[in-house]
């Protein structure tokens, strides 16, 4: 450790050991970066948008995500399964009679599910955090007549996990005669854009 | 094996005895010696060459200890503005409110970042400087400790006398056997020895102990490391949400049941843990008396759980510093209020409201809460009422109000609105709030309901029943998966502080030279040198070395062997050795 060639090559040394410190600091900072700038722009392959409308999505065939099972109680009383509605497109909304857009969208729900009953089309609501009382004078103002399961514990939007990103109500989730989600609207659906949906899937 | 090389003992630098120190940017000491100038890497003043000498001196700036102080106090300041200012992310609202009060100041502070200082770019950029700073601080110096700590003694430097600690005694041994005994006894208790090479002079052997000095001293630098390391994965995979709930309500961990998510940087809803929790009984409990009347003394979320959809449900009483914890997910409560129970009956008679809304405490001593209560579906008009709930009514002065957090008294006061609540816009409204601006008031002041009673609205418009009140809880579900482990390294840093406080690292060198001509006796020196001996004990036990080592040696049976490579007996007592110059103290009578 004395000689002179030996302080030497410990100059060296310390040298490579800074700069590689250093590339590695850069390196795990670029790193950090690039995950913060990157996060979040995940996107699912061969994705389509519904009329250029970012948040109403069409899953081609293949890439359609099976929605598990779930039961429940509907506001009226009735128990209902949802494997019952194999071999239909089924609608399957999302909402409160808390929430605004939900309000909004209503009427359009149900001008909808009059526009296609009969064409193996069924709607089906999921009222989530709610009082049974509000939701069925709700349903009585939109002229809303298919059944809602009671839903206050948010446990079917649990159950569908992430077969569909379901980050707020009102999300409607559209799923094919099989039982896959085919498209989904995130927020307020208007009727062109759900229409679209449904001629596309029913198709 | 006759060529003595004495002369090479002349390289013994004193320095070398010396410890490294312990500084930031402390270099091993024999380095030092050669290359004081250039590698001190805490001088300002050491001017850069160019190109890679520009780095070099750029990154020496940024890993000195000065830097990470500044950028320590840098980061303590720019989270000032943080809890100074209101916060976009935690309350938009006050933002602008903040920007309406303002006009003139807002604006400016809204483009230096101050409204999300967390997130700001300049708040960033200290924090990866800081990160960046000890970094490369840590590693290179965990470098140098992993070799410090693997490093030999040095070789016995020639004059023992000069250490502050030194002895000599004398046997009736050869030199090299005299050494070979005391190396014997000295590696029985633990020190790591260095004997001479097969080219060098023989007759000592030096000894280290309290390597476990720089092995905490590695400990600790690695904890650190490992500290960083886990902030940054609690950061990027942990998450924080908030959500209220009423008793009797359930919630599920997705995305849509929460009031606010605040995810890591690689974290997506659907990483949320898939359990349920309903709230099925809140209870507090105040002190009724003495100074502290109307405090908090226990507060108590019994629930039940299920950790997957269908998995059976446990229950769990939540209570402060006792979380639900769900698969390393913890369930805290964070706090609770009145949800007084209403139902509507519109004026065609029919029931268009049943709900407990949540009250909002605007006194957090006796819980006097504002609410808000929304009939979307009342016939004619929609309906809106802006309440106050008191769970120990009393009136003083005309003017409701709450004498005591508990419910022993519970009241709402009312004022009745009939119009448009604006729900139905498609906008998304707060809970907690009634816009006014398109609804008329139907009551001219506030009525008064307790438990069970109704009233009757002006204009045939139907009534209102206050029949009862819930509580609510507030939860706040996090996950911190770098928690456990900071845990872990910040226990790990104290231990390994502990060690390089506690362990001396202390130095024991014994040369021989014979006594007399016929090389049958030797004069034995014993030299020590201890470390930050601040609290003493090192002259203690090496009195006690000495004395075993001189006694130690009376019995030639505990000799083993002449240690690996050393010279044999005859070449080394041989004449031609030069004796160290001896002091008084070397004299066997003194």
């Amino acid at each position: 450790m004395v000689g002179d060639g030996t302080v030497r090559l410990g100059i060296v040394r310390k040298r490579r050991t800074i700069a590689s410190v250093a590339v590695v600091t850069v390196v795990l900072l670029a790193g950090g970066l690039a995950v913060t700038l990157t996060s979040g722009s995940g996107q699912a392959t061969g994705v389509t948008h519904v009329d250029g409308n970012p948040s109403a999505v069409l899953y081609p065939a293949g890439h359609r995500a099976q929605v598990p099972d779930f039961s429940g109680t509907t506001l009226t009383g009735t128990k209902l399964n949802f494997a019952g509605y194999r071999g239909k497109v089924v609608v399957l909304n999302f909402w409160g009679s808390w929430c605004g857009p939900c309000r909004s969208e209503g009427p359009t729900l149900a001008a909808l599910s009059a526009k296609y009953q009969g064409s193996g089309v069924s709607f089906l609501g999921v009222d989530v955090h709610d009082s049974p009382v509000n939701a069925a004078a709700f349903e009585q103002d939109a002229g809303i007549k298919y059944p809602s399961l009671n839903d206050p514990g948010y446990a079917v939007a649990l159950t569908l996990g992430n077969t569909v990103p379901i980050s707020g109500t009102p999300t409607t989730v559209v799923v094919d005669p099989t039982g896959h989600v085919a498209g989904a609207v995130f927020g307020p659906v208007t009727y062109s854009v759900l229409n679209s949906i449904l001629t596309k899937v029913t198709a | 094996m006759t060529d003595i090389r004495a002369p090479q003992d002349a390289a013994e630098d004193e320095s070398q005895l010396a410890f490294p120190e312990d500084g930031r940017n402390a270099v091993q000491a024999s380095a030092a010696a050669a290359t004081a100038t250039a590698d001190d890497g805490d001088g300002a003043g050491a001017g850069p060459a160019a190109g890679w000498g520009w780095f070099r001196w750029a990154w020496r700036q940024l890993t000195s200890m000065r830097t990470a102080l500044v950028l320590l106090f840098l980061l303590a300041l720019g989270s000032v503005p943080g809890s100074i200012l209101p916060q976009q992310g935690q309350d938009p609202a006050a933002v602008q409110n903040y920007f309406n009060s303002h006009p003139a100041l807002a604006p400016w502070l809204n483009h230096l970042g101050l409204f999300n200082t967390f997130a700001a770019p300049w708040f960033a950029a200290i924090y990866l400087l800081l990160f960046a700073s000890l970094v490369g601080c840590v590693v290179p110096r965990t470098f140098r400790l992993a070799g410090q700590a693997r490093m030999p003694p040095p070789r016995a430097p020639r004059n023992l006398g000069r250490l502050p600690h030194s002895e000599s005694y004398a046997v009736a041994l050869p030199p090299v056997q005299a050494v070979a005994a005391a190396a014997a006894i000295l590696r029985g208790k633990r020190f790591r020895l260095r004997h001479p090479a097969a080219d060098e002079a023989g007759g000592w052997v030096s000894a280290e102990k309290g390597y476990l000095r720089e092995a905490g001293n590695l400990l600790f630098h690695l904890a650190l490391l490992g500290v960083l390391v886990s902030v940054a994965i609690g950061g990027l995979f942990g998450y924080k949400a908030d959500k209220l709930i009423v008793e009797g309500q359930t919630f599920s961990d997705t995305l849509t049941a929460l009031d606010e998510f605040h995810p890591g940087r690689l974290v997506t809803g659907s990483d949320l843990a898939p359990f349920q929790l309903t709230l099925k009984q809140f209870s507090a409990s105040y002190y009724t008396s003495g100074e502290s009347r109307g405090q908090p003394s226990s507060f108590d979320a019994r629930v039940s759980y299920s950790s997957s959809p269908g998995a059976p449900s446990r229950p769990y009483d939540i209570r402060i510093n006792q979380p639900l914890n769900v698969d390393s997910v913890k369930v805290y409560l964070i706090g609770h209020g009145y949800a007084p129970e209403f139902t509507v009956t519109d004026a065609a008679g029919k029931v268009v409201y049943d709900e407990a809304p949540p009250f909002i405490p605007a006194n957090t001593g006796t819980f006097l809460s504002d609410g808000v209560v929304k009939v979307p579906d009342a016939a004619p008009d929609q309906l809106g009422f802006i309440g106050v709930f008191v769970p120990t009514g009393v009136t003083a002065g005309g003017i409701l109000d709450s004498a005591f957090p508990a419910p022993y008294n519970p009241a709402v006061s009312l004022l009745g609105y009939a119009g448009d609540l604006g729900l139905n816009s498609g906008l998304a409204q707060s809970v907690f709030q009634l816009d006014t601006s398109a609804m008329t008031k139907i009551t001219s002041r506030p009525f008064l309901l307790q438990p069970g009673q109704s009233f009757t609205l002006p204009g045939g418009r139907g009534k209102i029943t206050f029949t009862g009140y819930k509580q609510w809880a507030s939860l706040a579900v996090t996950y911190d998966p770098g928690q456990v482990p900071a845990l872990i390294c910040g226990m790990l840093a104290i231990a390994g502080l502990l060690l390089s406080f506690l362990v001396r690292r202390r130095r024991v060198f014994v040369r021989a030279v014979p006594a007399a001509a016929d090389g049958e006796r030797s004069v034995v020196t014993v030299g020590g040198l201890a470390r930050t001996d601040a609290s003493g004990g090192f002259e203690d036990e090496f009195t006690e070395l000495v004395a075993q080592l001189s006694s130690g040696e009376a019995t030639p049976r505990s000799i083993i062997r002449a240690p690996r490579g050393a010279p044999d007996g005859k070449a080394t007592t041989s004449g031609a050795q030069q004796p160290a110059s001896h002091d008084s103290k070397t004299d066997p009578g003194a």
